[in-house]
Formats: C-alpha cells, sequence, structure tokens
C-alpha cells in the first residue's frame, strides 16, 4: 500500500519534522511507495529538495491560494489530492499546522488522525502516549479508506533518512488543486513576535537560573556568559534578588515567577520549597551544586556535584563547541 | 452571544492509574476525576466573553454519571446550563459505550447535541489529558460546517465576527480573522482561570442541567481507529549525576541534552 | 476616745427644690445617656443570631469573666504599668458603685450607709482608699496619654481627657468629704459638685470609647470562647462577612466594645512591617459600618470601611486578638472578610487562584504531584499505616514535598524508631485545607475536610503526630464542623514526654526557640519545645516569646500569596532571634523553618544554624536510628 507523507516548510525549506516522518512513513512502506507531498504557491525548491530524498515521487499541491497557510485552504486541497491517489496511509509530522487542520481533512473522508504517533510497531500498530505520557497505547486503524498519522517530534531520527538520498532525484508532479478564494474563511495575519517590553520567563524556551553559590554579584558575568550560550533567559532564586543582585522580575519561586522551559539549568540553587514549585513544571531540569547532598538534585534530571565556578565555565565552552 | 463549550472529565492527575484487566484501559473504580484542563481554559474565556458581550454559555459533556461534577463545577463557575450527553463507559449505551467511539464518534454525538442550539461560538479546549487526541475540536467544526481555529490564547470579538491569537511554534503568533459562528480550540495558559466558590456551587443547583441519552442522538459508534492495548512505560529514570573533572562533566552534560533530553 | 478612722462627712437633709432638682438632671443625664446608648444597642439586637452561640458551658464564661474583668488579669500582663492603673479606676469604680447608690439615696433620706456607723464608716474609708488609688491611676493614664502619647493610642482624643477630668473630679470630691468638719455649706457643695460630676459623665459614656465601660463585661463574657474560632456558616445564604446583613450580634457587640487601646496594633506583624492592615482600624471599621449602614444592610463590607487588601495581609497569628482586654475576636472576624470576597468570588488575586486551582485539582497546597510524596516515601522506607500502630505519622505538605520539611520528618523518624513508638504514613493525604481554611475558602476546606476524615476513618486512625502546628490546628479544631477528627499531638509535646530518653548533645551552644503562632496562641503549647531545643544547650529568650511570639509570615496561607509590601515579617523576627547572639535558631513548625531559611539566608555567612527541634532530639541518635 502506498504511502503520502506531507511535508512541512519552515524558513523555505523542508522542516526536520518532516523527515523525521518520511522516517516513520519508511516504516510503512518502502521508499519507491512513499509520495512525499509539498504544497504551497510556489513550490519548486521544496520539491526539489524532497526528491532528493529516498521518496518514490514527489507531489507539488500548488496553488495561489496556498500562499499562507489556512486550515480550509490545505484541507480542501489534500483532499482532492487524496481522493485521485486513495494511499493506504497519509503520515504527517505532528505539527501545530497538522492538528489544525488534519482530523478535518480525516473527517471529511470518514477518517480519524491517529495524531502524536511515537513508535509503529508491525501490523502496523501506531504507539501514542497516554495520560500525558503515564501510559502508552497501541492504535489499530480499521475499515475502508486511508489511516491518517501524525508522527511526535523527536520519535524518529531524521539523519537516518538524510543518508538514504537517491543517485537520481525522484520523479515531480504537479497537481493544482481547484480552490475559490471563497471557500477560504478565515484570514491569517503575518506571524508575529510579542514585544519584549518585561522580562517574560512564563514563556521562555531555556533558563539558566543562579542561587546562593554564586557568592557575590560580581560573579554573574559567569552565568550571563553562559545563559548566552545557551540562548537562555537569566533567572535567580529569591536570595540574589533579595540582595539586589538582580531585577525581582527575574525571581522563580513562590513569590516570584512560575515557569516551564524546556531547559532549566539551576545553578548554586540549593532548592528550597519556595524555588521548587516555581520550576517544577520544567520537562528538563539541569542542577549544578558543590553540595551533593542538595535538595535540588532530588528534582534534577542531570546533575554535577562540583563547584560552579569551575563547571560554569567548562559548561560555556562545551556548549559553544557543540553549537560549530 | 451564545457559546457552548464542550468540556470533558479526565481521570485527575494525581491519581495512580492502573491498567484494567482486559488491558485495553485503566482502572476506573477509587479514580478521582476532575475537568480536563484545557476545557477549563475555554470555559473561562466563554464565561469572559460573555461578561464582556452578554449572553450565554452552555456546557456540554458526554460521559456516565460520574460526569455530573465536572458539569456542576462548570456551572458553579458561571455557566448558565448544562447537557450531559449520558452515556456509559462500556457495555449499555449507544453503539455499547462511549469508549467505543473514537475521536470522530464522539464529536458526531457532541455535534448532534450542538445542532439545535445554532450556538454562535463552539468552544473546546486543545487537547484531553487522558487520550490527547487533540482532534475534537477541529472535527466539530468539519461536521458543523463551520469554520475554526486550534491553539488560541485570546479571543476578540468583531463587527465582522472574531479576531483571535494563536500560537505558533517557536515563541510566534499569528491573528486571525473569521466569521462568526466558528469553532476554536483554546491553548491553555491564555487566561487565568478562576477559582470555584461556595456561591457558584449554591446557585448551580437551581441552574438547569439537561440530560439526553446518547442513543436519542442517532450516532452510530462506528470506530476507524481503536486503542487495543495499554501499556506503562519504563520507569522514570532518576536523577542522572555527571562525574569526572568539570571539564569532563560540562562535555557529558551537553551531550546528554543533545541527544537523550533533545532540549539542545 | 482617739481619733481612729476619718468619717465621710454628708448633707442631711435636702429641700424640695432639690430633690426636683436632683430628679430632673438625673433624667436629662439618663435621657442623654440612652439617646445615644438606645440607637448603639439596636444596632447590636438588629444583627444577626450568632448561630452556633451557646451559653453553656458557662464555668469558663464565669472565668474568663473574673480573670478578664473583675481581676484585669490581661490588662496588666500585657501593660504592667498603664494595666495596674487602668485596674485601679476599674476596682475604684466596682467599689464606687455603693458608695454612689447612697450617695443618691440621700436625697430622699433613704441613705442606707451611715457615715458614722461601724459599717458605713468602714465602707466608706476602704472606698476612700480606692479612691486615692484611682485619682493616682487616671493622672497616671492622663499623662500617659497626653504627654508620652504611646503611637497605639492614635490620636489623642479631647474626650478621652474630659472623662479623665471628671473622673479625678468623682475621686477629688469624695475624698475632699473627708477633710470637711463643719456641717452646712461646703458639705452641700461638695456633694452637688460630686453629683453634676457624675450625672456629666454617664451621657459621656456612649459618646467615647469609654462606651467599653458598659459592653465590655458583655462581650467578654459572651465571647465564642476558644481562641481563634472560626465560627460555622449557616445556611444557603451565608457566606462569611459580605455585608451589614452578616454581621452577627458578637461581631457587632465586639465592634462598639473597642476601646482603641491599640495593643492589636502593636503586636499585628502586618501592622509592624508596614503594610495596610491595622486590626483596630478593622474593628472600628466595623463601627463605622455599623452607623453609617446599620447591620441589616446589603452594602459590601469591602468597600467604604473595610479594606480587601488589608484583610488579606492577615497572618492569623492571632497576636492581636490575644492581647484584646475586652474581648474582641479579631481571628474570625478578619477570616469572614475574607470568607465573603473568596466565598463570592470577588477576591482576585493569581498567587490565591492558583493555590486554590491547585488543591481543587491535586492533593496539596504546593501544587507538587502526589507521584513526589509515594517517592518520598518509598525512597525513606517509611512504613504504611494500616490500623496497627499507635500513631499516623502525618506528613503535611511540607512534611512531604518540601526538602526541609522532609528532613524534619526523617528526624522524627529517627526519633521514634529509637523509642520504639509504633507508626505508618498514610497513602494518600490531601492538605487539611490550612490555607483555604484561614483565607476564606470554605467550599475548598469543606471538600478536602470530609475527603481526610473519610481516609482517617477508613485507615481507622486513633492518634496523630505531625511536625506541622498548622495541621495539629486544623484537624483538631476546623476539621469539628464536619466530623470527628483522631487525637492529634504536635511532635514537642511527644519529644517533650520522651525528653529523658534522649541523647542531650550539648556543645556549649545557645539557642533561640521561636514559639511558632499555632502551637503557642493557638494550642497553649509553650515548654515542651522548650524542653527539647534544651537537649542542645542553653536556652535564651528572644524579647518577644511565648504568648508575645512575633509570627514568621507564613501564616493566614499567606506563605503562598506572593510578595509582601513593606518589611518582611520573617525579616524582622530572623534579626530579633539573632540579636539574642544565639547560636541555633530552634523552630516547630515547618512554615518556621522555611520562612527562616529564606530570611538567614539573605543575612548572609553569619547567620546562626536552624533546626527543627526534631533534628534537635535526633542529634545525639546514631544515624540508623537504631
Amino acid at each position: 500500500m502506498s504511502v503520502l507523507l506531507v511535508l512541512e516548510q519552515s524558513g523555505g525549506k523542508v522542516s526536520r519534522l518532516s523527515w523525521e516522518a518520511l522516517a516513520a512513513a519508511h516504516r510503512l512502506a518502502p521508499a519507491q511507495e512513499i509520495t512525499a507531498v509539498v504544497i504551497g504557491a510556489e513550490t519548486d525548491a521544496l520539491a526539489a529538495e524532497a526528491a532528493a530524498k529516498s521518496v518514490g515521487k514527489v507531489v507539488r499541491v500548488e496553488h495561489p491560494l496556498l500562499k499562507t497557510y489556512t486550515a480550509d485552504g490545505y484541507s480542501k486541497a489534500l483532499h482532492q489530492l487524496i481522493q485521485g491517489q486513495s494511499p493506504g496511509q497519509i503520515v504527517f509530522p505532528h505539527t501545530y499546522q497538522v492538528r489544525d487542520y488534519a482530523p478535518a481533512l480525516a473527517c471529511r473522508m470518514g477518517q480519524v488522525l491517529i495524531g502524536d504517533v511515537t513508535g509503529i510497531a508491525d501490523g502496523p500498530v501506531f504507539m501514542r502516549q497516554l495520560l500525558q505520557g503515564r501510559l502508552n497505547g497501541s492504535y489499530r486503524h480499521s475499515g475502508n479508506g486511508p489511516c491518517f498519522v501524525s508522527v511526535q517530534a523527536g520519535a524518529f531520527r531524521a539523519d537516518s533518512v538524510e543518508t538514504q538520498g537517491n543517485a537520481a532525484p525522484a520523479p515531480i508532479e504537479l497537481f493544482t488543486p481547484a480552490l475559490d478564494a471563497a471557500q477560504i474563511r478565515t484570514v491569517p495575519s503575518e506571524p508575529f513576535r510579542e514585544s519584549a517590553q518585561t522580562v517574560d520567563l512564563g514563556s521562555a524556551q531555556r533558563i539558566v537560573s543562579v542561587g546562593r553559590g554564586i557568592k557575590g554579584a560580581e560573579n554573574l558575568p559567569l552565568i550571563e556568559a553562559l545563559a548566552g550560550a545557551l540562548g537562555a533567559e537569566l533567572a535567580a532564586s529569591r536570595p540574589i534578588c533579595d540582595n539586589g543582585w538582580m531585577p525581582m522580575e527575574r525571581q522563580v519561586g513562590s513569590s516570584g515567577q512560575t515557569v516551564a522551559p524546556k531547559l532549566y539549568l539551576a545553578v548554586g540553587i540549593s532548592g528550597a520549597i519556595q524555588h521548587l514549585v516555581g520550576m517544577k513544571g520544567s520537562q528538563c531540569i539541569v542542577a549544578i551544586n558543590k553540595d551533593p547532598d542538595a535538595p535540588i538534585f532530588e528534582v534534577a534530571d542531570y546533575g554535577i556535584a562540583g563547584d560552579l565556578f569551575e563547571v560554569v565555565p567548562a559548561l560555556t565552552e562545551a556548549v559553544k563547541a557543540a553549537k560549530q | 452571544m451564545k457559546i457552548v463549550v464542550a468540556i470533558k472529565q479526565v481521570p485527575d492527575r494525581d491519581a495512580p492509574v492502573r491498567i484494567a484487566a482486559d488491558g485495553k484501559w485503566i482502572e476506573e473504580r477509587e479514580l478521582q476525576w476532575a475537568m480536563n484542563e484545557p476545557d477549563a481554559y475555554a470555559l473561562e474565556e466563554a464565561l469572559q466573553l460573555k461578561e464582556k458581550h452578554g449572553g450565554e454559555v452552555i456546557v456540554l459533556s458526554a460521559g456516565p454519571e460520574r460526569v455530573g461534577s465536572t458539569i456542576r463545577e462548570a456551572l458553579a463557575k458561571g455557566a448558565d446550563r448544562a447537557i450531559h450527553i449520558v452515556c456509559d463507559d462500556l457495555g449499555a449505551g449507544a453503539g455499547g459505550g462511549l469508549r467505543n467511539f473514537d475521536a470522530l464518534g464522539v464529536a458526531r454525538l457532541l455535534a448532534e447535541a450542538i445542532k439545535p442550539e445554532s450556538p454562535d461560538l463552539v468552544l473546546t479546549g486543545l487537547q484531553s489529558e487522558d487520550l490527547g487526541l487533540c482532534q475534537t475540536g477541529v472535527i466539530l467544526a468539519e461536521l458543523l460546517g463551520l469554520p475554526h481555529a486550534t491553539l488560541i490564547l485570546h479571543v476578540e470579538k468583531t463587527d465582522a465576527g472574531l479576531k483571535v491569537k494563536r500560537e505558533l511554534e517557536e515563541g510566534w503568533f499569528q491573528s486571525i480573522e473569521m466569521p462568526l459562528p466558528a469553532v476554536l480550540a483554546m491553548q491553555s495558559g491564555g487566561n487565568k482561570l478562576r477559582y470555584a466558590t461556595l456561591m457558584g456551587i449554591k446557585r448551580a443547583k437551581t441552574k438547569e442541567l439537561r440530560a439526553v441519552n446518547a442513543a436519542e442522538l442517532g450516532v452510530e459508534a462506528a470506530p476507524v481507529a481503536t486503542l487495543e492495548q495499554i501499556s506503562a512505560p519504563k520507569k522514570q529514570k532518576s536523577t542522572q549525576m555527571l562525574g569526572g573533572s568539570a571539564k569532563e562533566a560540562a562535555t557529558a552534560l551537553v551531550e546528554k541534552l543533545k541527544t537523550e533530553a533533545r532540549v539542545l | 476616745m482617739p481619733p481612729s478612722l476619718p468619717i465621710l462627712a454628708e448633707p442631711t437633709l435636702f429641700s424640695l427644690p432639690e430633690m426636683l432638682l436632683f430628679t430632673a438632671l438625673v433624667f436629662t443625664s439618663a435621657w442623654l445617656f440612652w439617646r445615644r446608648f438606645g440607637p448603639i444597642l439596636g444596632r447590636i439586637l438588629q444583627s444577626k443570631k450568632d448561630p452556633d452561640f451557646h451559653l453553656f458551658p458557662i464555668g469558663k464564661r464565669v472565668w474568663d469573666f473574673a480573670w478578664e474583668v473583675l481581676l484585669q488579669a490581661r490588662v496588666i500582663r500585657e501593660r504592667p504599668l498603664a494595666g495596674v492603673a487602668h485596674a485601679l479606676v476599674f476596682w475604684s469604680f466596682c467599689v464606687f458603685g455603693l458608695v454612689t447608690l447612697n450617695h443618691c439615696a440621700v436625697v430622699f433620706g433613704l441613705g442606707f450607709l451611715d457615715p458614722a456607723g461601724r459599717v458605713g464608716r468602714l465602707y466608706f474609708d476602704f472606698a476612700a482608699i480606692f479612691a486615692v488609688g484611682c485619682a493616682v491611676g487616671i493622672l497616671g493614664l492622663l499623662v500617659r496619654r497626653f504627654l508620652v502619647r504611646p503611637k497605639w493610642l492614635g490620636e489623642l482624643s479631647w474626650g478621652s481627657g474630659l472623662v479623665a477630668l471628671l473622673i479625678f473630679a468623682l475621686m477629688a470630691t469624695y475624698l475632699a468629704a473627708f477633710f470637711v468638719t463643719t456641717p452646712g455649706g461646703a458639705v452641700q457643695a461638695l456633694w452637688w459638685v460630686h453629683t453634676i460630676t457624675l450625672l456629666a459623665f454617664l451621657p459621656l459614656i456612649p459618646h467615647t470609647k469609654h462606651l467599653h465601660l458598659v459592653l465590655s463585661p458583655f462581650t467578654v463574657f459572651l465571647s465564642r470562647g476558644s481562641f481563634a474560632h472560626i465560627p460555622p456558616l449557616s445556611g444557603d445564604e451565608d457566606f462569611g462577612l459580605v455585608a451589614g446583613k452578616d454581621l452577627t450580634r458578637l461581631v457587632s457587640l465586639q465592634a462598639y466594645s473597642c476601646v482603641e487601646c491599640g495593643r492589636c496594633m502593636e503586636h499585628c506583624p502586618a501592622n509592624a512591617t508596614g503594610k495596610e492592615l491595622n486590626p483596630k482600624e478593622i474593628v472600628l471599621g466595623l463601627r463605622g459600618y455599623l452607623n453609617e449602614f446599620g447591620p441589616q444592610s446589603e452594602e459590601a463590607l469591602l468597600g467604604k470601611y473595610e479594606s480587601q487588601r488589608a484583610a488579606f495581609e492577615c497572618t492569623t497569628c492571632g497576636a492581636c486578638e490575644f492581647q484584646c482586654p475586652v474581648g474582641i475576636e479579631h481571628v474570625p472576624i478578619l477570616v469572614g472578610l475574607r470568607r465573603g470576597a473568596v466565598n463570592t468570588g470577588t477576591w482576585e488575586n493569581d498567587y490565591g487562584s492558583k493555590l486554590f486551582l491547585a488543591l481543587e485539582r491535586g492533593s496539596n497546597a504546593l501544587g507538587m504531584s502526589a507521584a513526589e510524596r509515594d517517592k518520598f516515601v518509598e525512597k525513606s522506607a517509611l512504613p504504611i499505616f494500616d490500623g496497627t500502630q499507635e500513631y499516623c505519622l502525618w506528613l503535611g505538605c511540607m512534611g512531604a514535598y518540601d526538602p526541609r520539611g522532609r528532613q524534619i520528618v526523617l528526624a522524627l523518624v529517627r526519633v521514634m524508631r529509637h523509642l520504639g513508638a509504633s507508626f505508618g504514613v498514610l497513602r494518600k493525604e490531601k492538605c487539611t485545607g490550612d490555607p483555604v481554611r484561614r483565607l476564606g475558602n470554605d467550599l475548598l476546606f469543606q471538600q478536602l475536610a470530609e475527603a481526610n476524615l473519610e481516609a482517617l476513618t477508613q485507615n481507622r486512625v486513633k492518634k496523630i503526630i505531625t511536625i506541622c502546628p498548622h495541621c495539629v490546628r486544623t484537624i483538631q479544631e476546623d476539621w469539628k464542623e464536619f466530623g470527628t477528627p483522631p487525637e492529634v499531638e504536635h511532635h514537642s509535646e511527644f519529644l517533650a514526654r520522651f525528653a529523658s530518653q534522649l541523647p542531650s548533645v550539648r556543645d556549649e551552644k545557645k539557642i533561640v526557640f521561636h514559639d511558632p503562632c499555632y502551637l503557642g496562641r493557638y494550642r497553649n503549647v509553650y515548654d515542651e519545645p522548650r524542653q527539647v531545643a534544651a537537649l542542645a544547650g542553653e536556652l535564651v529568650e528572644a524579647p518577644r516569646s511565648h504568648e508575645r511570639s512575633f509570627c514568621c509570615g507564613a501564616g493566614g496561607g499567606l506563605a503562598f500569596l506572593g510578595e509582601e509590601t513593606g518589611e518582611r515579617v520573617s525579616h524582622v523576627r530572623v534579626e530579633e532571634l539573632v540579636a539574642t547572639g544565639a547560636d541555633v535558631v530552634a523552630a516547630a513548625c515547618p512554615f518556621c523553618n522555611t520562612m527562616f531559611q529564606d530570611a538567614l539566608a539573605a543575612r548572609g555567612d553569619s547567620a546562626p544554624e536552624l533546626m527543627d527541634i526534631a533534628q534537635i532530639a535526633a542529634r545525639g541518635l546514631p544515624e540508623d536510628g537504631t
């Protein structure tokens, strides 16, 4: 059974998550049975990029009304394409955009999206997380019609497909859907970022937070260098802000801000409860503290028990080295 | 504005879960239940819209009798009335219980209950905390033939309809304008949730709670995606202490952050 | 016959016009009194009945009345000098009851005390001693109020000055009558001056803070009787103190009883650290409200007369209520105002909402996952309570989730193991509801209390031990509204009982013990934790200790409410504790512990060591606890 893989672009290139989805598609079908779909108003470059990968074919779904993403536009265009192709499975990366239209597309065909898939077993059986990761569930598709699947970020290795480039690029076809401006009911604006008028630790992706272990305000540049290398926001525990070494709005904890970044790096913070309640929701917690019994290590995913004045500069260097 | 908010009752985040004997779902006895948090944000947005523009907020939930407590909580927080699609989890009820419905089936049930209300706006949470399917709102829009948007943090009523703020990846946002009626799947965190009050609970007693038997809605459970089995993930690892010299530990950490935690 | 005791000169004959004049003056004075007092009494009586009021058991009421009113013990203990002065005035007023009755009776020839007779002479001389005391006392109070002017007394009040002068005049005219030897005009004149002073004093009473003369004996006698007692809500329309209609008779009575002495304000940690809250103004605010809107009004209490912000700055430490000499119960009033705001949803506070939502959905006030508690229980190999052990060790939110609280629990566990006491922890525990109770969220509190009571019954728990005085209080007192809680004990009481079996590791350290509000004032436990703390060395006392202990700033849910305005209560208290020169600050409450941990950390490296008494008790034990 053939597989239709819907790629997504990011900054004019096919996104990494799309290649991860291709890796997942390889679990379902051999490369020649995979049709990669690029979608937009001008898709030549994307299509060329896709054609260099281990896919059987690339389809450019192109229409001026697809210039910017709309749920109506995308689901109508893809619906028309799928009807002509009748694939066995349709694979997407599980992105915000896919979540926005793929369920409607599936519904239009009497199907249900099996979303956020983390693994594919023979059958095929699709694994996904339940109860926010507390359990895993295995799903099976039944009945006629295509099976819609979206793949969780990071669940499949994108680098495994990148090495399989074909000697000759896959053939590229053009598909022009019949779209009418009146069918597109929503008007999206250009993406924007929030103007950063105040420190918004709440939405920061990475945070480097410093505690009393830093000893004095004169040592803060050490931490700033690490935060700079990581592209992280600076934060602090209460005593640091009490002493005026950092502004109060950077205080994390029960009397300050509650944060939930992807990475929270606690430097010289022992881990009093007031601090823990402010950062416990972080996805990955790293603690650096000279006291191996410090409570912060209880909540940390990774810990380094050592002198921060040695570890932090070394870490800054290691982060910089990894980026190159 | 007449707003329908679809809410779901889910197992409490803190409740310990055990896999049921059939291996298909969790043991529901002795489980504590709560309102799905993203739905709580949808309810909050609805209440704020009502406070600003007037109108009515109707909560809608499907499930067995226990769902009543979550519905009453929504009424206590300020919803005006409620529709409870009564449907057992298993066995009795339409098509053999709610668990035999997939996302499309459940959305069909909700859509059938919504249609006679002809609301101006339908709100749902972005996803549920139990199944996490993340699509009920979008399917509802498709079934009701309405425009939709997901990951919405803020809703503003305009002369032409709505202007909403949608979250994109990597800290980006966009605004979307759309006509009414419409369906929105709300992202958590856009508003501050209100707490339940004693007065709210007492007032809720007098509000209309209409029970609709799922069988009356004429929706067949014909699942195309079925949850066959559940399993516990491998035990979560505890703190990994990285030793060696400062340089070694730092290098090891960066490697772990890149490959294991994937946060770099 | 040697002249023994002086004799009071008393007019013997009054003319008819004098009788008529006297009668007219008495009625005028009484009318002037009633014109003001009648409406006040009306407002008190028109207030809502206290749903939970019981006159019985009456023994405690009589005792409190004797101790606080007749013996003036509370007045004296708090401010000895001014207290004694006040007591002298009070006692002489009591003694003068009979004198004044006789004084009026003689007008109509009905005098029953003969100044020359044995009884009369003895009584008048007895009264004269009090008159001297009263005169000295009132002069002292006058000097204090108008020259020393402590800030607690507020702005100068000329009414008070006038009353003081009148009292002085009463005493002076009484005493002068002993020195008038010739009968006639002088005696008559003294009598009239005394009478007119008396009749001028009477109407002044309800116009000034001296209203407490009339009301406070009732206030003390009728008080709810247990410290900081939060009364249950009654009926479907009671949400706490929302509007005038919610003010009960006791609250109104208390509002009018305030004597504006400012003891509450002097001891209030919020007031002392520059916050808006002033307990005296809270009470006077109620009085102002009642005067303007009346007791049945729908006008919101939080508004013109009461500030919501102030109401939510209270740590419920209870220092105000404990010190109040006229029986005003501040804590139920402050919590009542909060209840009114929270139960109706008018209190909007990000931190408060976060706390409430955490407890609506989760199990603990810290918003941690219950799995964290499970992990701690498992990792520390704490036995699970199965009904066979003597104690149910209640961890509480702090004991289960706070790293420091966990250390305290583990120290207690080591001691209990050493002593061979059997114990177990519950598999699941919810917050007792202390912070939400004090913040006025009755819905949430009821849910938590009921869930916990059910779990304890199911597990056949008979006796609870816990490191947290807030848990102790809430379980023992507040849960009563919803069931019968098991016996509960604070670890200080347990440890003190076995102190003789615990190793003392005295290493020449000076220890200052900080009395937690919820252990001291709320539970009257002062000596036990000191007994345990003394295991580590020599005890020193902070200037404010025992009943007068100064709060750490965490109570009343404030530990969860974000940054304070003004100075931090914890910092002020820590400065005081450090100033004692102690090497160790001993605490007996996980909230005090966590507040002081931060406050000491902010002081830098020179700070004394902070230890819970459980850690002191466990210090000499081998690590494995055997």
